[in-house]
Parts: C-alpha cells; sequence; structure tokens
C-alpha cells in the first residue's frame, strides 16, 4: 500500500517552547473555552497544518493516540473518588470523538470523521484504515496523532509498557495524505505484514535507506528517538521529509515487527 | 462504495441472546430494571436495561464477554480464514486500564508496574487468542462508534486488505456515563416514547454485539453508507434536521439507491425531542413520498456505542423471522404526516437504511440489503 504525503506540520513540548493555549487564543482566535488540554493540542498541530495547506471540506479526518485523553480520565477519576460531579464539558471530552469535532470545525471538515486507537502499531494501522478509505472514496486525508503527558507522568508510563525513568513528551503532528502522487512532497509505503527478528535482519541486508527504529526496537541498534511518545512514527516521518530524506522505518510491539518507507519527492 | 456480506451475525442484550432478545421483541415483553444514579439535589432512581447477570465495568469481566461473542463468529474459520481476519471494536466505554493506571498511581499508590495497554487491548487479547490477523482497531466516536466499524471493515475488505472483518458493538453500565447523561437531562423516568410528543428522554441499556463482514456473497450484505462530522453543536444536529438530511442522502449516493427504494428505515430515534424531531423532518425531506420506518431503543435501550452493530443485528435478526417491528409506547406523533409503524409489519427481504445519530456532531447512515428467498 501507497500513500502520499501533501504536506505535514509537527509540535514537541521538548522541542518547543510555544504555550498552545495562548497561541491558539491570540494567532488562531480560537474560542478555548470547553476544551482541555488534549484537545488544544489537536487544535494545534491541525491549524498548523492548515496554514501550510488547503483543506478541503470532504477531506477525511482521522485522530489517533496512544491513549487518548489522559486529562479528562484524571478529571473523571478523581471525580468518582470525591464524589464530586463532573461538568458536562468534560462529561462530553470523555468521548474521543469530540477532539475530532472541534479539529472537524476549525479546519472547516464536513465530511468523515474518526477518532481511533490500536494497541499495537497504533500509526501504521491507521494508516491501513486511512489507504483503505481512500481507496474507496478517491478523496484526501488529514491525519492526526496525538499524544499528551499529564502529570504525573507515571500514569501513562504504566499503561505505555514503559520503563518507569523513561521520558516521556507531549506531540501532536499531522499530516495530509492522499493515493494520488501530484504536488506530493513524499510517498510512504506499508503494509499489514509482521515480521520476526530473523526476517527484519533480511530486510536490511537489502536496505540502502536511513534506518530509524521505535524505542519499542530495543534489540536494533539504529538511530531511535530518547524521549517516547506512542505516535513517534509520525513525528519521524516530518522530520525525515523536512532533511529530505529516504527511511526505512520499523516499529516493534511484542516481539512482531512491522517496517514503513519513506521516499522525499522533493 | 461495493457491498460486502454480512455472513454472520450475534447478540447480546439485556433482553438475552439472540433468540430471547427476537422473542421479547415479538411478544413486546421487554425487562427493564433499575439503577440508582447520584445527582446534585438528591439521589434518583431510573429505568435501564441491564443483563440479568451484571456484566462489572472492568476489563476482565468485559473480556469474557467478548470472548464468547467472537468465539461464536469465527466458528467455522480455519487457521488460514483467521491470518485474513481483522477485528475492529466500536465503544465508548470508558478505558479501564488507563482509570486503574491513575487510581494505582494517584490513590492506592502502588508499586511501580507497566503494560502497554489501551481501550484496543480487547481487540488485540482477542485477535492473539483466536488466531487472527494481528490488525485490531478500536473506535470512539460516542453513538456512531460501530456504525463507523462497519464501514471501515467494509472499506478494508473492498481494499482486499482483508478477506473478513470482526467488528464488535460493546457497552456496559458506566456510572459516568449515567451521571453525564442525567446532569444533561436526557434521561427518562418512564419509557422511551420515539417521535412522541411527550417524548422525555431515553433509556440507556447494555448490550454486545458482533458482525462477521466478508468478501463473500451473502444473504445479507452491506450495501454501503457514509460517516459525517456536520453536525453544528457538538452535542445537537439543527432542528430543520439539515445534518440528518446530508448524511441520509450522502448514503443512498454512496450505494447508488434510489430513495424509493428503500423497503424500510431503522431510525436512532432517542427519544429526546431535538433528536427526534430533528430526524422526523429529515426523513421527511429524503423520503417524499413516506416511508416505513421504525426504532428498536425501545426493546433494549440506547445502547451508545454498541447500538451500531447491535441495532442494526435486532433489526436483521426480525427481517430473518418475517418482519418489521413496531415502534412500543407511541401515542402523539411529533408529525402527523408521518408516523412509524405502530403495528409489526410483515417483512422478509428488502433494502434497509439504518440511521446513527451522536455527540461530536458525527452522523452516520448505513444500507443493508437482504435477498428475496
Amino acid at each position: 500500500m501507497k500513500l502520499y504525503i501533501l504536506n505535514y506540520s509537527s509540535f514537541r513540548n521538548d522541542l518547543n517552547t510555544i504555550d498552545v493555549k495562548t497561541e491558539l487564543k491570540t494567532k488562531y482566535k480560537i474560542d478555548t473555552r470547553r476544551q482541555d488540554n488534549f484537545i488544544h493540542l489537536g487544535l494545534f498541530g491541525a491549524l498548523r497544518l492548515k496554514d501550510k495547506i488547503n483543506i478541503s471540506i470532504d477531506d477525511e479526518l482521522y485522530i489517533t493516540s496512544g491513549i487518548g485523553n489522559i486529562d479528562v480520565f484524571q478529571k473523571a477519576t478523581h471525580c468518582a473518588n470525591n464524589k464530586e460531579f463532573m461538568k458536562i464539558s468534560d462529561f462530553i471530552n470523555i468521548l474521543g470523538n469530540s477532539t475530532s469535532y472541534y479539529i472537524s470545525k476549525a479546519l472547516g471538515i464536513k465530511g468523515k470523521s474518526l477518532f481511533q486507537i490500536s494497541d499495537n502499531f497504533t500509526y501504521i494501522n491507521t494508516l491501513i484504515s486511512i489507504y483503505s478509505s481512500l481507496y474507496s472514496s478517491k478523496k484526501e486525508a488529514i491525519f492526526g496523532s496525538i499524544d499528551l503527558v499529564s502529570q504525573p507522568n507515571e500514569i501513562l508510563k504504566r499503561v505505555l509498557g514503559l520503563d518507569e525513568i523513561s521520558e516521556i513528551v507531549s506531540s501532536v503532528n499531522f499530516q495530509k495524505l492522499s493515493l494520488s502522487s501530484q504536488d506530493a512532497i513524499a510517498e510512504i509505503e506499508f503494509d499489514t505484514q509482521s515480521y520476526n527478528s530473523e526476517e527484519i535482519k533480511e530486510i536490511l541486508k537489502v536496505n540502502d535507506r536511513i534506518v530509524y527504529t521505535s524505542m519499542r526496537c530495543l534489540d536494533l541498534e539504529f538511530k531511535k528517538e530518547t524521549n517516547f511518545f506512542q505516535t513517534e512514527l509520525s513525528y519521524t516521518i516530518n522530520k525525515v521529509i523536512e532533511s529530505r530524506e529516504d527511511m526505512l522505518y520499523i516499529d516493534c510491539f511484542e516481539d512482531c515487527y512491522k517496517v514503513l518507507r519513506l521516499k522525499t519527492l522533493v | 462504495m461495493k457491498n460486502v456480506g454480512i455472513s454472520k451475525y450475534i447478540i447480546k442484550s439485556s433482553q438475552g441472546n439472540l433468540q430471547q432478545t427476537l422473542k421479547s421483541v415479538k411478544n413486546q415483553q421487554t425487562k427493564i430494571s433499575t439503577k440508582t444514579i447520584e445527582s446534585l439535589m438528591e439521589d434518583v432512581i431510573l429505568p435501564y436495561f441491564l443483563f440479568d447477570n451484571e456484566v462489572e465495568d472492568n476489563q476482565d469481566s468485559i473480556y469474557e464477554e467478548l470472548r464468547e461473542l467472537v468465539s461464536e463468529l469465527v466458528l467455522e474459520l480455519d487457521a488460514v480464514q483467521r491470518k485474513s481476519t481483522a477485528i475492529i471494536i466500536g465503544t465508548s466505554i470508558i478505558d479501564w486500564y488507563t482509570i486503574n493506571a491513575i487510581q494505582d498511581t494517584l490513590y492506592n499508590k502502588k508499586a511501580y508496574s507497566s503494560k502497554k495497554h489501551s481501550i484496543d487491548s480487547f481487540a488485540k487479547k482477542l485477535s492473539q487468542e483466536f488466531g487472527l490477523n494481528d490488525f485490531t482497531m478500536t473506535i470512539n466516536t460516542a453513538c456512531t462508534s460501530s456504525a463507523n466499524a462497519m464501514l471501515e471493515a467494509a472499506n478494508l475488505i473492498n481494499a482486499s486488505i482483508f478477506k473478513n472483518v470482526i467488528i464488535i458493538g460493546a457497552e456496559v453500565f458506566s456510572s459516568i456515563m449515567n451521571k453525564g447523561f442525567n446532569s444533561m437531562q436526557l434521561l427518562s423516568s418512564s419509557s422511551q416514547k420515539p417521535f412522541d410528543k411527550n417524548c422525555d428522554g431515553m433509556i440507556l441499556g447494555e448490550g454486545f454485539a458482533g458482525v462477521l463482514l466478508s468478501n463473500e456473497n451473502c444473504l445479507w450484505s452491506l450495501e454501503g453508507g457514509v460517516n459525517c462530522s456536520n453536525s453544528e453543536n457538538i452535542t445537537a444536529a439543527s432542528e430543520s434536521g439539515l445534518e440528518f438530511v446530508q448524511v441520509m442522502n450522502l448514503a443512498l449516493e454512496n450505494t447508488k439507491i434510489d430513495a424509493k427504494d428503500i423497503t424500510a428505515l431503522k431510525a436512532h430515534a432517542t427519544s429526546t425531542s431535538s433528536n427526534d424531531s430533528a430526524e422526523i423532518n429529515a426523513i421527511t425531506q429524503v423520503f417524499k413520498k413516506g416511508i416505513d420506518f421504525t426504532c428498536v431503543k425501545p426493546y433494549i435501550g440506547h445502547t451508545l456505542g454498541a447500538c451500531g452493530v447491535l441495532e442494526l443485528v435486532l433489526f436483521m435478526a426480525c427481517i430473518d423471522d418475517g418482519f418489521i417491528p413496531k415502534t412500543p409506547s407511541f401515542h402523539n406523533p411529533m408529525s402527523s404526516e408521518l408516523k412509524p409503524l405502530n403495528e409489526n409489519k410483515q417483512c422478509s427481504s428488502g433494502t434497509f437504511m439504518c440511521n446513527y445519530f451522536g455527540f461530536g456532531g458525527n452522523n452516520a447512515s448505513l444500507i443493508i440489503k437482504k435477498e428475496a428467498v
């Protein structure tokens, strides 16, 4: 399966000092009430993409995340433990698609909009879903990956399967995707195939691209991020396009590997 | 969209298994339990469609129910077929793995331990246990969750990525959901009265349902449908029903089916005045010559993220039994021109539209078809 990237946006809180909520209010004139940090992060990434490329009313919106809106889960747990009532806006924001609602409104999208999570290979599985949807609809897609760190960050590390000493960061990355190569800046190739470690070694033998791996690939000694977020592949894709490289990316989950190939076109 | 076969379906509702639920619909005898809901002023006791044996709202109990469903759906699939079978869950149940991590960290002060989990962990575990493809996905778009899962599954089959996809809708009692809906004054204290002038809200329900979609020709097929995030408001569509008109018309366009060729419609019908009046306005505009329509929430409750699959399957089971179920508890029509069926109507095949409208401005309309035998 191949998809083409028409443009992208990236933000990581460890590499930028931007105050997301202030930026949403001042630069983008967004009414940030009734929203929370997770929604703000998603909106910020989406609007930065909109700064760079035209978004169509019919574009299909896919939002994914490692865990989802951790802030609102913490509020819900606090209210339950202290027998307090949640604000109605917090209750509504528990639903994953509240985030995609605000993003689709900000982007002016009135078509398909999904919020989905995969336990394994979150990013690649959503790409497969997007590919199959565009295959039928012949439209273009906006793909947002949002990971928010709340405090204490130990909560997230417990459900992400990480060491206690791991560094985790908040990040939002978007791409606009198409089945067509017209005006594309990169091509990504992926499939449903999983590989074992021996098969990965064979793939690496014939590979001539720069190799990046997920932090979950502990046995592979290649370039990888030192700070973790579940949808890190989305950020790495954007970073590699920025540096005009080609890439073989290897993701790993419970001894299974998946690969994604990226070719920069400009 | 190219159609895909619906080769198998199964449910567990508050009324029991598929046969028991069908029987309760035919006999118009539905069991409704009650739950005490904490409220700002004073606790209230509200009706709730609950399982006979309470499924505790935790990950182990939910997994056992899902496991039972999937074991039935994959029964005839051999190992090779299972490897080309993906699984997608549509639900709005709370991610208990994350809630437990919050409790363990902040309140129980448990020693640090970590394992990768998410709301999709149910799907991943099912895929591993039954030898399915490792592609799993959990969609959370409120009341359209499992309807959207059906559409995503059809796309995966149409693009020849998988031969089969299992779609699960799941919902269990949740005090968070219950309190939230109650504080928005959307819950009825008596009964659901869809499209009735006196409707005063929904009754929530528990339910699990599963469908096996395949690339093979079957008696039933999913002809297609659409999902749109087109409502102006996060909790409601406009009174004119414009957003619902758009999604229903797009579903017809997507399937290249004319409105006059739709045999009957399963409405979303939450028994809230704003949703029901918008939906009846929309039905009037799309089906200008009228249409037989009904809803099934009075039999099983509003099962939120599960309703996409659960209501579809119950509707299909009724058609397989030879009838379109009537809409109970309906006395004073909202519209003098268009009323839901007030008697069961004989029908054993045809083309049917199924509507699902949810919070987050997310609306979906599916079209299914059963060939005449």
